[in-house]
């Protein structure tokens, strides 16, 4: 993956992500089974196009996508710098830099996979979960283009957009398959049965693993974003300094907890400070980070062996963490499991992620009506059905 | 020229379609649904019936600003979703300007208040100008005057501004309802209130002063435009006024103005850090953090009050609506001031606050063995419906769910 970055007057980055395996890819692109009689549009067309939106939350995101797996274009426009002078993204700023940027976004889009909106088959936009304020701004975009251009409407899950994201750079990947999805908000294990069926069967209890990295960062004084920021530090850090506790959930061996782990690393640091003692930055976040990717990792493989899946896939913003990332080949690669992941730029908020999601929907012959809402807490694998358009 | 009209400002959510002097079609609703879900299935309606071509379109006018943030982005991302796609300019219309045209032809002082929360309006002054008659005509056509621009002000500075005109006054707009008590008290000249049908949002009259602004070439691009909210976010805001250093002089000024006397208010930048502090002192572990305090204020879809005694807070309750649930984040009061009817003062008001942000339905969860608290809830009107055992730690308690349903009519006393 190419990153061509851009730097605008008020601190917003714009970015184009160019897929450079799609030149070696076009063959494989083609070797998607070509529509069959799912298809409700009219049109018997090879290639399906998506334009896809996605604004859940600081970032601003239009993406073209053909036939689910090939990036035509990817645009990212991200506010990060905006929100750091607060801590932490500001959902009111958010909403009002995704008013302001969307249409260049998706103006970018368009002409740099060199099709118009005409050539597009269908839009997709994230419904949900997010910030309220920022999902609207997508999905009122998203229905007003559907509307005005007369194409169909696909709402998408913000996370299984995540998971998707596997399909672009892994042409071979297909369901089944185990998916770790970690982020800012998310934590799940999940089993992708299909395309678009999933079953939850591990959770976090408290805080997404990505809350936790956050929050441990401010703590030790590495600020936001947290997750970059202690997978840096992590690399000149002994992650054996000290030993964190690894919570262990007895009535539902997947699911995850992180508050506990946090809470003992706040009381590290007040007693480092009580006692006057000087705490090494790069120690806590090695040995925070080690506790974080050991559960994480543990779990993951234990389901695809007990589940008997042999292949394992990673998800969100989290799985961009190296020290995650190493450990998953590691472990997978001893047990036998082909591992999967998105290229970092990816595993962020995108839109092309979105794309490829969408278009699995859209082959269901899933599309949404113009009442289509943001839901902010819209859960993973029971989507939102009221919005569906006839069917 | 045909011009498509769109106002998610406030309440009323509201299209029109007008060709030339011609008002083709227009759909208004005030009513508590959301306009992300309205406003769509309501512009596909008016075009259809009017077998509407959308490329027939010339351009896209939208109230700008100000009005409810969400409202306003609502609006402004479907309108500039429509002109990208059919590649037209935006006509942005100014929201005061666009309500008060509604009274075309007065020539009365034309006063627009929106309710601006925070105990401001958006407002602006306005009078129409009749220009001379051409030959023998009787004909008059009327100029609209901007007396003073839309801006977002207290009732007594807008009221001393009128009274200071001194010509009588037609109020419209829905601040007028919010803040009629004051205003009665404050205006020294004749006033009236405009009529239902003239009072609110209106597409029609947005459309209407559009087809002005096209002919003056007052559009933008469907890429450049966007909202004029008139107001900073609070994030921004408290940063600002954080530089400032205005905080202390407030406080200040309240123990001045009320020493002893319990006044609920909404929530500011400045007092985060005592309601934090009130929060870790009666919660503990449990507490909210200044943090989440302050993404609580800088949401459109919360309303956070504090009760304040001798310029210290002594009280704090807050209230997010998830899609006309109002759920009930927070009620805390200092240990030293419980039994003063400070809860019940401030949670009562939350409630009536909360229908205008459009919240329905009141629901809250609180720990069983806090008698005092539940007391105060069966008191203004919540019944229990339900308990999540063993939801609280420390020590382990039950969680009792409450509701007040706004169907069930019951008496908050």
């Amino acid at each position: 993956m190419n990153i061509d970055k851009n730097v605008e007057e008020d601190g917003v980055i714009f970015m184009s992500i160019k897929d450079d395996t799609n030149t070696e890819g076009t063959e494989n692109a083609g070797r998607k089974p070509k529509t069959d009689g799912e298809l409700s549009g009219s049109r018997e067309k090879e290639d399906i196009l998506i334009l896809a939106i996605e604004s859940s939350c600081d970032e601003s995101a239009a993406a073209v996508v053909k036939n689910g797996r090939e990036v035509l274009s990817n645009i990212i426009s991200s506010q990060i710098a905006l929100h750091t002078i607060y801590g932490g993204v500001v959902p009111e700023i958010a909403s009002r830099k995704h008013v302001e940027k969307m249409n260049g976004c998706i103006r970018a889009a368009l002409s740099e996979a060199k099709v118009t909106l005409d050539d597009i088959d269908a839009v997709a936009v994230t419904y949900g979960p997010g910030l309220v304020g920022a999902l609207l701004v997508g999905v009122s975009e998203a229905k007003a283009i559907a509307f005005a251009t007369g194409k169909p409407l696909i709402g998408v899950h913000h996370i299984e957009g995540h998971i998707s994201a596997n399909f672009i750079e892994n042409k071979d990947l297909e369901p089944p398959f185990v998916c770790l999805v970690v982020s800012g908000g998310h934590s799940h294990l999940v089993v992708v049965k299909d395309y678009g069926v999933y079953e939850i069967i591990g959770q976090t209890r408290d805080d997404a693993a990505g809350e936790a990295f956050d929050k441990v960062a401010r703590a030790i004084g590495l600020g936001y974003p947290g997750g970059p920021k202690i997978d840096k530090a992590a690399k000149e850090g002994n992650p054996d300094a000290f030993s964190f506790p690894q919570a262990k959930i007895g009535d539902a061996e997947y699911d995850f907890s992180f508050s506990g782990l946090k809470s003992s690393v706040l009381n590290i640091i007040n007693q480092a400070k009580m006692q006057g003692q000087e705490l090494v930055q790069a120690d806590v976040a090695a040995s925070f980070q080690k506790a974080v990717v050991e559960v994480l990792v543990g779990h993951a493989i234990k389901a695809c062996k007990e589940y008997g899946y042999d292949k394992l896939a990673i998800a969100g913003g989290v799985a961009s963490n190296s020290g995650l990332r190493e450990l998953m080949e590691k472990e997978c690669a001893a047990n036998n499991i082909k591992f999967y992941r998105p290229s970092p730029v990816l595993c962020t908020d995108n839109a092309a992620m979105i794309g490829a999601a969408a278009y699995y929907e859209y082959k269901k012959g899933v599309r949404f009506g113009l009442d289509m809402n943001a839901v902010p807490n819209l859960p993973l694998g029971d989507r939102e059905r009221r919005f569906h358009a006839g069917k | 020229m045909k011009i498509l009209g769109i106002d998610t400002s406030g309440l009323v959510g509201a299209v029109a379609i007008a060709d030339g002097d011609l008002l083709l079609s227009q759909f208004s609703i005030q009513y508590k649904t959301t306009h992300s879900e309205i406003l769509m299935p309501m512009l596909d309606d008016v075009c259809k019936k009017i077998h509407l071509d959308l490329k027939s379109i010339d351009a896209i006018a939208v109230a700008k600003g100000p009005g409810s943030f969400t409202g306003l982005r609502i609006g402004s991302a479907t309108a500039k979703g429509l002109a990208l796609a059919l590649d037209k300019p935006i006509i942005p219309i100014p929201t005061v300007d666009g309500i008060a045209y509604n009274l075309y032809g007065v020539e009365k002082i034309i006063c627009p208040m929106m309710d601006a929360r925070r105990n401001q309006v958006y407002t602006g002054l306005y009078t129409f100008v009749a220009g001379t008659p051409e030959g023998k005509s009787l004909e008059r056509k009327f100029e609209m005057q901007i007396i003073h621009e839309q801006f977002a002000t207290s009732v007594e500075d807008i009221a001393s501004r009128i009274n200071e005109i001194g010509k009588p006054v037609v109020l419209l707009g829905d601040g007028v309802p919010v803040y009629r008590d004051q205003i009665d008290k404050l205006l020294k000249v004749p006033y009236s209130i405009a009529p239902m049908h003239q009072n609110r949002q209106n597409a029609a009259a947005l459309v209407s002063l559009a087809m002005q602004y096209a002919s003056e070439g007052r559009m933008v691009s469907a890429d450049e435009f966007a909202p004029d909210y008139l107001r900073l976010s609070q994030a921004e805001r408290e940063a600002k006024e954080k530089k400032d250093n205005k905080g202390q002089d407030k406080k200040q000024q309240e123990t001045r103005k009320s020493p002893g006397l319990v006044r609920v208010r909404e929530m500011t930048a400045e007092d985060i850090e005592d309601a934090a502090l009130l929060e870790k002192t009666n919660l503990g572990k449990e507490a909210w953090t200044q943090k989440q305090l302050i993404d609580a204020l800088t949401r459109d879809d919360t309303i956070y009050l504090v009760a304040a005694k001798a310029g210290r807070i002594v009280g704090l309750c807050g209230v997010q609506n998830i899609s006309g649930e109002g759920e009930i984040t927070n009620v805390s009061v200092a240990r030293d001031c419980r039994g003063e009817g400070i809860g019940y003062k401030m949670v009562k008001q939350l409630l009536e606050r909360g229908v205008g942000i459009g919240i329905k339905d009141y629901t809250l969860e609180v720990r069983a063995s806090n008698e005092p608290a539940i007391r105060l809830y069966e008191r203004l009107g919540f019944v229990s419906e339900g308990v999540r055992p063993n939801f609280y730690d420390d020590p382990k308690d039950d969680a009792v769910i409450y509701w007040k349903r706004s169907k069930d009519q019951s008496s908050d006393q």
